[in-house]
């Protein structure tokens, strides 16, 4: 019972109040309804007079947008003076287990590998993620058909599981040990019901999340990998690619996906280089000097961005790049659905043999 | 802490037109900087735009270095127009360069077209520093025309060296070519290297690499002998922007130059 905590509901933003001093606290709230969604919610930089939101399942926003922003800058070069980087100490509420558990292709892309990436890092190192079980999920949620759980088991510096009138408060790093050690004051010793209860609203949303999945047909997580490979050649990508009206957004909402790119300006007679999210679905992602373009057409980069999560990752990590938040779906405007790819890709190469 | 984006700086002491549409820049670094042949560097024209290139210069030479570059996109062009004495950035080197340890006492043969010539020279600069080491240096090269024969002068100099073996072609001959004529897998046959005991590096456009790849393969050379440069929009050089992936494989950090082996069950990696 070390790690648990009990923070009362009516002490909350009081706790935020006091954290807001020190931290930059960035938290869930409501986005206005939309008919057509259904609910959301998406982070905020809080104010003083904004209550504490418990996001039922995740925001619109992928995490990484806090640790390698949209735009930012990568360097400052040749320039008199000294380039500094102002970085503050930030809290994130509302990270899901989808979000935590997929920061772990971003660590491993700016955190490893042959030089570090110091800026990540930095941020990294800064942010204290306040993560949340799910107590519900969306429709295109898909997390358990990728073996992700609806809340963390590690990863988060803190996590919060409502229970009645408050939140069974787990400390899951030792950042977030000395966070509630700090603001002892806010919490109190977790008891035994409280624990269960957790224990027993986590079994629920399993079992209701599965029961969701049994009508997908998502074909098996361990199937992947095959999938994407041995259909390679399938037409598969150029039917999907029909609707593709190369947005980028799939990339850009993905919590997994990194790429960018590196931009030059000057300034003021500043030489600056900006480091920007880049997708591969852009018709100049691979574009060479002298016109070659290995990606020019678009079910190619289609297949591009499917090869890269689900065989480059499992070759290079051991886990495919996606843990079924579903925002590639819910994001694209020509409706393609990735559940849809796998079992077209599934169907196609049954039919085959 | 070191920022990876970060270029250190450099200047361009000289440049050298080597035929109309490429030009040799030889650079002095302001900071150490040492390379292995093979490995790539990130150019920088600040404010302006940041682009790949391989040393073209003999790698023992520590205080500058030479690229060489061909007019073919936008920072390419605008370091075309570059005056001497001009500041430049530099990032790098990158990924692994010749495994030069592994062609110790073998036949070494070298298949290149167009500009591929300019990380080649490099090659050749290491290789001939130790010619001792090596059975023989073949060189097959191929270009458009005469005129478009990188370090055309220099090329009967090496020619001269013991142990190496030249022999040019052209697509387009024009007066006074007395060498061959046709791509570059028309000089392919007839190699005078022991099949088993070689090691053989193309480097060129992507379409010379697939037609020279195949060529060698059919002439019964082992895959895993055969080192392919490869190139790609290579970005941060790190294997962090994404860029440059082909297969399981970036090609800035686990390459640029890999053997056929690695390569051959990955799709479409000519294009």
């Amino acid at each position: 019972m070390d790690n648990f905590y009990y923070l009362e509901s009516a002490r909350i933003n009081e706790l935020l109040t006091r954290l807001k001093k020190d931290y930059n606290v960035f938290s869930p709230g409501l986005k206005e309804p939309n008919f057509t969604k259904g609910t959301d919610y998406s982070y905020r930089n809080l104010s003083d007079n904004q209550q504490f939101v418990f996001n039922p399942y995740r925001v619109i926003e992928p995490l990484k947008s806090f640790l390698t922003p949209f735009m930012e800058n990568a360097a400052a070069y040749f320039n008199p003076g000294k380039d500094t980087i102002d970085l503050g100490k930030t809290i994130v509420f509302g990270a899901k287990n989808c979000d935590i558990t997929s920061l772990k292709i971003q660590d491993f892309v700016f955190m490893e590998g042959v030089e570090v990436d110091y800026s990540y890092r930095m941020k990294r190192e800064d942010t204290l993620l306040v993560s949340g079980d799910c107590i519900d999920y969306k429709e295109v949620c898909f997390c358990l058909a990728l073996d992700v759980l609806p809340y963390p088991t590690m990863g988060f510096d803190l996590n919060l599981s409502p229970v009645s009138d408050g939140y069974l408060v787990e400390a899951g790093s030792e950042k977030g040990k000395a966070l509630i050690e700090k603001f002892r004051e806010y919490f109190s010793e977790a008891k035994d019901t409280q624990v269960w209860a957790r224990k027993t609203k986590r079994e629920d949303i399993v079992n209701r999340l599965k029961r969701h999945l049994l009508a997908q047909n998502i074909p098996p997580k361990e199937s992947l990998q095959r999938l994407v490979k041995d259909g390679y050649n399938l037409d598969t990508w150029k039917e999907f690619m029909l609707t593709c009206v190369e947005c980028g957004g799939c990339n850009f909402i993905c919590n997994t996906c990194h790429c960018f790119l590196l931009a030059d300006t000057s300034d003021d007679n500043k030489n600056k280089r900006l480091k920007l999210w880049d997708s591969c679905q852009y018709a100049n992602y691979s574009r060479a000097a002298g016109g070659a373009n290995p990606l020019k057409a678009r079910y190619q980069r289609l297949r591009f961005r499917f090869t890269k999560k689900f065989d480059f990752f499992m070759e290079n990590l051991g886990m495919p790049a996606c843990c079924g938040c579903g925002r590639c779906i819910e994001v694209c405007p020509g409706k393609i659905d990735l559940r849809e790819v796998w079992k077209d890709l599934q169907n196609k190469l049954k039919a085959k043999q | 802490m070191k920022n990876i984006y970060r270029p250190f700086e450099a200047t361009v002491e000289d440049i050298i037109v080597e035929t109309p549409a490429i030009k040799t820049f030889v650079i002095r670094p302001k900071e150490s900087f040492v390379f292995k042949t093979g490995q790539f560097i990130e150019l920088t024209l600040p404010g302006m735009g940041e682009a790949p290139f391989t040393p073209s210069s003999d790698p023992g030479i520590k205080d500058r270095f030479e690229v060489t570059v061909m007019n073919a996109g936008r920072v390419t062009f605008l370091l075309h127009e570059l005056p001497k004495k001009y500041s430049l950035g530099v990032r790098g080197p990158y990924g692994k360069g010749y495994p030069l340890e592994s062609f110790t006492g073998k036949d070494i043969l070298i298949v290149g077209g167009g500009v591929g010539l300019a990380p080649l020279r490099s090659l050749l600069f290491s290789l001939f520093s130790e010619i001792n080491k090596y059975n023989k240096v073949v060189l097959r090269y191929g270009a458009r025309s005469p005129d478009d024969i990188v370090y055309r002068s220099a090329i009967p100099e090496w020619s001269k060296i013991d142990k190496v073996d030249i022999v040019l072609t052209v697509d387009a001959p024009a007066p006074g070519w007395k060498g061959n004529v046709g791509v570059v897998t028309t000089i392919l046959n007839d190699l005078p290297v022991d099949l088993k005991n070689s090691a053989v590096i193309v480097c060129g456009p992507p379409v010379m690499m697939k037609f020279a790849t195949m060529k060698l393969l059919g002439l019964g050379f082992p895959p895993e002998n055969i080192y392919l440069s490869m190139e790609k929009n290579m970005s941060c050089g790190l294997g962090k922007c994404g860029h440059c992936r082909i297969g399981k494989f970036y090609i800035c950090k686990d390459g640029p130059v890999f053997t056929y082996a690695e390569l051959k069950d990955i799709y479409d990696i000519w294009d």
